[in-house]
């Protein structure tokens, strides 16, 4: 298990070593979350709703996904398209270490660091600008928040290793990568709330994967759901993970006896 | 036993492409496959601590049979093993007793110390911490390389990190190790000390190596044994001694002549390599080399005479070419 930490350990390190480009990401969070902010509430004045979101809902929605964005949605695996390419994957398979482990150590590493620093960048712009957001008090939806979020981390995990796995028939990893990330804008939520689309467009997002990375879990922390939506949520949630994992699983076997280790 | 290959074949599926834009539209249409016999039935067996040197020309299936050997490549057909266990499993007590070091892969962190890398490894292979201490005192000694662990990587210099490589590689102390090119880009000094230094190894540790190399000086001083591939096929397998003895049984007399000599007085003593007085060099088999410099001792006056072995190299070119027709 020690392995694992230590991997986690030198993913810190390793950001760290790039001081400024460390200094220069956090202050662009920074502007994104107040730009995002005041951008909304221009928008939305306060006692004003606009399709069912008053101001303070919205912005909670909207800095909600980008927090959630930067958390759940940040994952390193898109190098393993690129490990497998440039042959460097052989150096994991050479080692008694579980590729996966290897990186949901290295994200965790990651996450880790971002959530430190989010909490303090947000407890910043909270002193300083004293925004009208939800703090939802109920601990029924902050556990089922939590549960949610969990399961988005390892769906998304699971979805973007899958994409890195093309690296096994085909170099090109990136093309497939831009529309992924295109379509989880949209599909995601991290835009709008996905409720304001139309009911039959909603229905069938309902049962998509994407759903349940950040719309979902916010949804839940807004306490807007009733239980049986989110228990049905958290259902088809999990589904998506035990299906997208098994699948990686499947393709990840198969690739692996193809891989001929080209790169040199 | 401890490496056993028999009938081993690897095949690769590749993909042609006709030059310029033209062949780049074509072939994402049409993709022309061929397939490359890289490792064409091979068998061979070594014991444990030999140091092997497995030789050929670029492309002659060498890395193909090492990766085969150590996991990373699925064979076409044949059977291996290595320590009793089929490498393409990959078992973790497998692993933990074998070590691939190319001389152009890294595996260590580039933004991080080696001392990073070293320790990680540590904890993947379940090393202790008493056995990690002497083993990391025991290699930064060996390949004096204490200054140096604590430099990020990115830092180093390329037989620096080489020699990083090849520690982070020995951590667990393999009973197996697999050296591909480990002297590829090293300067002369360097080259020496690596060569050393594994056959440090393999004495202190016993363990079994199978090395590649384009130097023959590496496997003029490691290997007793060589194997030669070429065209994915074994063409050679057995002491160094006995190559030279098949491929070039002949020593080379460099003679130095103090006076002139009348060159039809030299046909007599064996086959001319080349005569400019006051040089002749004569090609002689190795039975009757000392007979025949005796008598060039004894008919002529001679500033100086040497006796010389054939050149490795000149030797396994010649293996090369000869396979080739």
């Amino acid at each position: 298990m020690k392995k694992y930490y230590i991997i986690a350990r030198n993913t810190w390190d390793e950001v760290f070593t790039y001081r400024a480009s460390f200094v220069m990401w956090r202050v662009r969070n920074i502007i994104q979350l107040i730009s995002i902010y005041f951008l909304w509430s221009v928008i939305l004045p306060p006692g004003k709703t606009l399709l069912g979101y008053s101001q303070s809902l919205m912005l909670t929605y909207i800095l909600g996904t980008s927090l959630l964005d930067s958390i759940v949605l940040s994952s390193r695996t898109y190098i393993v398209g690129e490990e497998i390419n440039n042959g460097n994957l052989m150096n994991f398979l050479l080692r008694p270490i579980n590729y996966f482990a290897y990186w949901f150590a290295k994200d965790a590493g990651d996450k880790l660091m971002n959530i430190c620093f989010s909490a303090v960048e947000l407890t910043l712009i909270f002193l300083v600008l004293r925004p009208p957001f939800f703090l939802q008090t109920n601990i029924f939806y902050i556990f089922f928040f939590i549960c949610s979020v969990i399961l988005s981390l390892f769906n998304y995990f699971f979805l973007n290793f899958l994409l890195g796995l093309i690296g096994f028939w085909s170099p090109e990893v990136w093309a497939p990568r831009f529309i992924f990330i295109t379509v989880l804008g949209f599909f995601a939520g991290s835009l709008f709330p996905l409720d304001i689309l139309p009911q039959a467009i909603y229905n069938i997002m309902k049962f998509l994967p994407f759903f349940y990375l950040l719309y979902f879990p916010l949804k839940v922390y807004l306490g807007q759901l009733s239980f049986l939506e989110i228990t049905s949520g958290l259902l088809i949630s999990s589904f998506w993970a035990f299906g997208i994992y098994f699948l990686v699983n499947i393709i990840w076997k198969k690739g692996l006896k193809s891989y001929t280790a080209y790169g040199r | 036993m401890i490496i056993s290959v028999s009938h081993l074949s690897k095949h690769f599926q590749i993909h042609k492409k006709e030059p310029g834009l033209a062949g780049s539209v074509k072939s994402l249409f049409s993709r022309k496959y061929e397939t490359k016999k890289a490792v064409d039935d091979i068998s061979f067996e070594i014991n444990e601590g030999e140091l092997v040197g497995f030789i050929g020309p670029n492309g002659a299936g060498k890395t193909t049979t090492l990766k085969c050997l150590s996991g990373l490549l699925y064979p076409t057909s044949g059977k291996i093993s290595v320590l009793d266990y089929n490498p393409y499993s990959r078992k973790p007590e497998f692993l933990k007793q074998i070590s691939l070091v190319m001389g152009q892969k890294n595996q260590l962190w580039w933004d991080l110390p080696a001392l990073d890398t070293f320790i990680l490894n540590k904890e993947i292979y379940g090393v202790s911490d008493e056995k990690y201490n002497t083993i990391l005192e025991e290699l930064s000694k060996l390949l004096d390389a204490k200054d140096i662990l604590k430099v990020p990587v990115k830092k180093l210099s390329l037989g620096q990190r080489m020699k990083m490589e090849l520690m982070a590689s020995l951590i667990h102390s393999p009973k197996v190790l697999f050296l591909d090119e480990p002297t590829i880009g090293l300067d002369v000094l360097m080259q020496r000390n690596l060569r050393e230094f594994i056959k440090e190894y393999n004495i202190r540790f016993k363990a079994t190596i199978i090395l590649t190399s384009h130097y023959m000086q590496d496997v003029e001083q490691l290997c007793k044994r060589v194997i030669i591939i070429n065209f994915g096929k074994i063409i050679f397998d057995g002491q160094l001694a006995t190559l030279i003895e098949k491929y070039d049984p002949s020593k080379k007399i460099k003679v130095l002549f103090s006076e002139y000599v009348d060159p039809k007085k030299l046909d007599k003593l064996g086959e001319i390599d080349s005569f400019t007085y006051p040089e002749l060099i004569l090609n002689v088999p190795n039975k009757k080399a000392n007979s025949t410099a005796s008598a060039i001792l004894k008919n002529f006056q001679v500033e100086d005479i040497t006796i010389s072995d054939p050149q490795i190299e000149d030797v396994i070119a010649k293996v090369y070419l000869e396979n080739k027709k």
